[in-house]
């Protein structure tokens, strides 16, 4: 049994028996980590699958968002960009995944409101970003961040590969001029801003890998040169999992040249690390690999 | 002042004493002990020597542990080369062992950093990992934690309710371990704060966005209000001034601060880094119901 087929198999093992998989110890099913694992899983046909996707149907907010988690209250979050992107990759109906799109196309961050905009212009100057370029938060009610930004453009641009509303375009616009305008100074991202208070902010791989990803059209943009040149510097020394498979995923994506070697560190560090890893870096570790050997990566945006 | 002005001053003094008057309380339980204790412990460097000194440090409060599940909640946000932004990891092992050593039937490290989602990274570059593994004690990381939704006991925030970490909620008893630092927006932040990083981020974010917009100091009091911590052991030996949580210059206080009641820990921590903690306005609130602002020193 090669490395992938392993990596599915302790996935299904550790699904919950009432579907889906927990975001870490919990009892309850964690939406983006049901995403990952449906992802992993891609079109492995099992009970467990089926049930995860069931799940993921049946968690879904009226207003087309999703929760956190199952049980969650209902009012939408960040989650709803991944929920899309899943239900793309596995090929669910489309009216889920429109309710879900248009709930997104309605939420932007905070910087987006004209009061809070002037805020930020005028009073709150200690970070520095142009609350002109926003695009999604976390959660409802908060400013924009890069993570939530990144997997919204993914969703939207996979969901609208062509033939684009206005709306849609103007959002994407946005979103990217962000994730540009947020990037640290050495390149690639922090959380949400690349300084802080006057000081400059050290990126994160992650958070740098999953913002490439979003950034595939526009690979010949500075702040996505540098940041390449950043993760290429910093995933080679990188002995955690998870942030090597996200690495790996942006890479490949990117078709980088070191994406091979970041794949071949990422298969060692999870010879050592397997055990204790959580779901969530055991199923994207499976992405990565999966994606290595050649299939379709999830997070693709056709361009 | 002419008699106009005073006329309005008058108003407006007499307006606020009726709407405080009038206001309801925003805590429904009245935690402060009778009285708080708090012992305060030189120590100029980080070494193996702190296992006894924090061992002889806390064998004075007699605490009642014997038992217990211990959850130590050390503060962890990013590491930064050289800046002393996180809680010593030699500090949390020497905390961890000083409880076994007093009789806990389990101590368990957990924290959820507010702005790293890569935990395992997190603790490798800081070097908790291999302390940990060394001493055998568990981490949690409370970002991905299973969630009970907790009505909160203060109402400062506006929020009600909050989906807190099992680990935390399940815990007998709960040690905050601050870094000594100030902070940008909270003046300080010491063990109070600290609890903000029980808040997952599954659930409210990376940062913790939701809670700042809802107020840091209305959080801090809602959260301390509802999960308050039993004993503070805060990390002065190498503080951090500037503009925290990440931002400042290392500054070597040499100090290592024991205490059974949150708030005169925070009071005296407050002071050594130069800020008057009745200025602080979730200190300040929180002398109210939370705990008390003066402590006899062991």
């Amino acid at each position: 049994m090669g490395l992938f087929r392993e990596l599915q198999s302790e996935i299904e093992k550790r699904s919950l028996s009432s579907g889906g998989w927990p975001g870490g110890n919990g009892g309850r099913a964690g939406i983006e980590t049901t995403c990952y694992a449906l992802m992993a899983l891609g079109d492995h046909q099992g009970p467990f699958r089926q049930k995860a996707m069931d799940v993921l149907l049946s968690t879904q907010n009226p207003d087309g968002s999703w929760p956190a988690f199952e049980g969650d209250d209902p009012e939408g979050c960040w989650a709803t960009a991944l929920a899309v992107i899943t239900l793309r990759f596995v090929q669910s109906p489309l009216p889920p995944i429109e309710r879900a799109l248009r709930w997104l196309l309605n939420n932007k961050g905070r910087e987006g409101h004209w009061f809070w905009n002037w805020k930020f212009r005028t009073v709150d100057r200690g970070v520095q970003f142009n609350p002109d370029k926003y695009g999604w938060s976390w959660f409802p009610g908060t400013v924009s961040w890069v993570i939530p930004t990144a997997f919204s453009l993914i969703a939207l641009k996979q969901s609208f590969p062509c033939c684009r509303t206005e709306r849609v375009v103007n959002r994407i616009q946005l979103g990217t001029e962000m994730l540009r305008d947020r990037a640290c100074p050495q390149g690639g991202w922090n959380a949400g801003n690349g300084i802080v208070f006057g000081a400059v902010l050290t990126p994160h791989i992650d958070t740098t890998a999953i913002a490439l990803l979003a950034l595939t059209e526009d690979y010949r943009q500075p702040s996505t040169l540098q940041a390449l040149n950043w993760l290429r510097q910093t995933c080679v020394e990188c002995s955690s999992v998870y942030s090597l498979a996200w690495s790996a995923v942006a890479l490949l994506i990117h078709q980088d040249r070191l994406a091979d070697l970041c794949t071949a560190r990422l298969r060692r560090a999870l010879s050592s690390n397997r055990p204790i890893a959580n779901v969530e870096t055991l199923c994207l570790a499976a992405i990565a690999i999966n994606a290595a050997g050649g299939s379709a990566n999830p997070f693709q945006v056709v361009i | 002042m002419n008699r106009r002005n005073w006329l309005i001053a008058s108003a407006a003094v007499t307006g606020s004493a009726v709407t405080m008057r009038f206001q309801p309380q925003k805590y429904s339980r009245d935690l402060r002990p009778k009285r708080s204790r708090v012992a305060v412990l030189h120590a100029d460097q980080y070494s193996g020597k702190l296992d006894e000194l924090v061992y002889d440090g806390l064998r004075p409060f007699n605490l009642n542990v014997r038992g217990k599940s211990v959850l130590l909640k050390p503060n962890l946000v990013e590491y930064i080369s050289g800046r002393p932004v996180n809680t010593d990891t030699q500090l949390i092992g020497a905390a961890a062992e000083a409880f076994l050593r007093v009789g806990a039937a389990s101590v368990t490290v957990a924290e959820g950093p507010g702005h790293h989602r890569d935990t395992d990274l997190l603790l490798y570059e800081t070097g908790l990992s291999d302390q940990l593994a060394h001493r055998k004690i568990p981490f949690v990381d409370l970002n991905r934690d299973e969630l009970i939704k907790t009505k909160l006991q203060a109402n400062y925030s506006g929020l009600g309710h909050l989906w807190l970490p099992r680990t935390v909620l399940a815990s007998d008893f709960i040690v905050s371990m601050p870094k000594v630092k100030t902070h940008h927006w909270t003046g300080v932040t010491l063990s109070m704060k600290n609890m903000f990083g029980i808040v997952p981020g599954c659930r409210y974010g990376w940062p913790k966005n939701v809670l700042h917009w809802a107020g840091i100091h209305e959080c801090v009091l809602d959260i301390c209000a509802t999960v308050r911590p039993h004993f503070v052991i805060a990390d002065g030996i190498v503080g951090m001034e500037g503009d925290g949580p990440l931002k400042g210059t290392a500054k070597e206080l040499h100090t290592i601060l024991l205490g059974d009641d949150p708030v005169a820990a925070d009071s005296i921590l407050a002071r050594l880094l130069g800020s008057e903690p009745y200025a602080i306005r979730h200190i300040q609130e929180a002398g109210r119901f939370i705990g008390n602002h003066q402590g006899v020193v062991l």
